[in-house]
């Protein structure tokens, strides 16, 4: 029996040591990812600053701390954001699902683990990145530990509410043979809804709403408002549970509907 | 010119009939785009629903800043979209040694060989965004604003193509380009807001450097009536000069491609 779990842990620790080589292995794109994301910054900055001549707080917030947090969620949102569905897409399209769904490993289990193993990854990528914005654009780290410990369980449950979302959205490249458009959609409704763009205490209450029954704040606004100080942590209990209830419900889902969508396979050349 | 332009039909049609094949794969694909832009727009209008105006420019004056940068980055996402993939598409694969043995320019052949439908998205949203923004500003419809509206777009247009070509001549060198292009590119992230609200030397940049200013705030000025002086008139200018540098380097570039085949 442990035999059997340290033989199983073994092929994940493979899999999740694949992660960091297959990022180290393009430095170009790290680069100018990094660039690129600096540069979204400034514009963010620059607009918001133009935002608050006008009003001393918005939505509750005054400009501080509304820079702070689309700071925060810039740097947050690309760690959360997979595209299952371009994988599903071109695993389909080459036919190697076949030889993925025969393996004699968990083929969801396998991509959780590759997901959570980018979390980190890219987590400790990003460092260089919140250091530039807290020194040059004005983002504000809190000193109390409590804070980091909230923003820390909270994305990690984040991020695999997303990964159990992404996996039922990814399901629709068993039907479309365009997944590339789709996930372009997916990055849009996603982008938006989960609080990248315009902090939730910001949208009208009809918006907001839609925001909350939709999964995607989960892994964006819900750890950025406590690492942004905008959530205190003495309502971490009550988000944790939410997210966990989140992780049930998507998690059975996505396999409920894995196991419907695996039917209608094609493998494209015999 | 006459041959090419027959040519680019004959090129376009067998795309449309590939395209066409899957319709409903069409249809997403031409779509996609304008969701992004919907959601960014949709942030805008959260923001801007409660302030009067932004750095002086009102929604509907921003929209026109926005409207103008999506219509012309539309044009080059349709009609030269394979600057993004001719280092991992054709360098990389060898496939780009197939246009150096046919009677035609090769760069004319790499642009013609893919009309990408994803662009249809942006032109669609960026001809909204412009005529709810001239409708509502109440900038009348008149033949000179038209012809200025096109010359903008068209100038802005050649801007992006002339960017991104300028950027792809590096896969001649380094293979893949991409990640250079998409670092440029993303600089018309800037242009979609009121270059007024950004620093000085952000301004600059945005309109000497990397001119994607002339894609949008400048045209939208003019158009509104702000003083920007001959800056209003100088898209084509620039975007003449830069498409001439680009087409420079990239025939410099091509004369030092070695295949990665063997």
């Amino acid at each position: 029996m442990i035999l059997a779990v340290r033989r199983r842990a073994a092929v994940f620790a493979a899999f999740a040591a694949m992660v960091p080589k297959l990022y180290l292995a393009y430095n170009a794109w790290v680069v100018v990812e990094f660039a690129v994301q600096i540069l979204f910054m400034l514009v963010f900055v620059a607009f918001w600053h133009a935002v608050y001549a006008n009003a001393p707080t918005l939505g509750g917030l005054d400009v501080r701390q509304t820079i702070n947090y689309i700071l925060l969620a810039q740097i947050v949102a690309p760690l959360v954001q997979s595209r299952l569905i371009l994988e599903f897409g071109g695993l389909i399209r080459q036919g190697a699902i076949a030889i993925e769904l025969l393996r004699p490993v968990d083929f969801q289990a396998r991509y959780a683990v590759e997901s959570l193993t980018s979390l980190v990854v890219f987590a400790v990528q990003k460092l260089p990145l919140l250091v530039i914005a807290w020194a040059f654009l004005g983002l504000r780290l809190p000193v109390d530990g409590e804070a980091w410990a909230a923003f820390g369980v909270t994305l990690v449950l984040g991020s695999m509410v997303l990964f159990f979302t992404d996996w039922i959205f990814a399901c629709l490249a068993f039907y479309s043979t365009e997944t590339w458009g789709l996930s372009v959609v997916k990055i849009a409704v996603a982008t938006f809804f989960s609080g990248a763009l315009v902090p939730l205490p910001m949208m009208p209450e009809w918006l907001r709403s839609i925001a909350l029954a939709l999964p995607f704040a989960q892994g964006v606004a819900v750890p950025v408002s406590f690492l942004g100080g905008i959530s205190p942590v003495s309502a971490l209990g009550p988000v944790v549970l939410r997210q966990i209830a989140w992780l049930i419900v998507l998690g059975i889902g996505s396999r409920l509907v894995f196991r419907h969508a695996v039917r209608k396979i094609t493998v494209q050349g015999g | 010119m006459r041959r090419y332009l027959s040519l680019y039909g004959v090129f376009f049609v067998q795309r449309l009939k590939i395209l066409l094949e899957y319709r409903v794969n069409f249809l997403i694909g031409a779509t996609s785009t304008s969701f992004l832009q919907a959601a960014g727009l949709l942030a805008l209008w959260v923001v801007m629903r409660q302030i009067p105006t932004l750095n002086g420019w009102t929604f509907d004056e921003v929209l026109l800043v926005y409207g103008l940068v999506t219509i012309s980055e539309s044009i080059t996402h349709m009609f030269a979209d394979n600057l993004w993939t001719i280092g991992h598409s054709y360098i990389r694969t060898g496939e780009f040694d197939r246009f150096m043995v046919r009677p035609i320019d090769p760069l004319f052949h790499l642009l013609a060989d893919r009309f990408c439908h994803d662009g249809i998205g942006n032109l669609l949203v960026g001809s909204v965004l412009v005529v709810k923004a001239m409708s509502g500003i109440g900038i009348p419809w008149t033949a000179g604003n038209l012809i200025y509206l096109s010359i903008a777009v068209l100038s802005g247009g050649a801007i992006f193509i002339a960017l991104n070509l300028l950027t792809a001549t590096t896969a001649f060198w380094l293979v893949d380009s991409t990640p250079v292009t998409f670092m440029v590119y993303n600089a018309y992230e800037f242009a979609k807001y009121p270059l007024s609200i950004y620093g000085r030397g952000i301004r600059i940049v945005l309109t000497w450097l990397i001119p994607f200013g002339f894609a949008s705030f400048y045209p939208a000025s003019y158009l509104l009536g702000r003083p920007v002086g001959l800056l209003a008139w100088m898209g084509p200018v620039v975007a003449a000069v830069f498409l001439a540098v680009a087409y420079r380097a990239w025939q410099h570039g091509l004369a030092h491609y070695t295949s990665t085949g063997s």
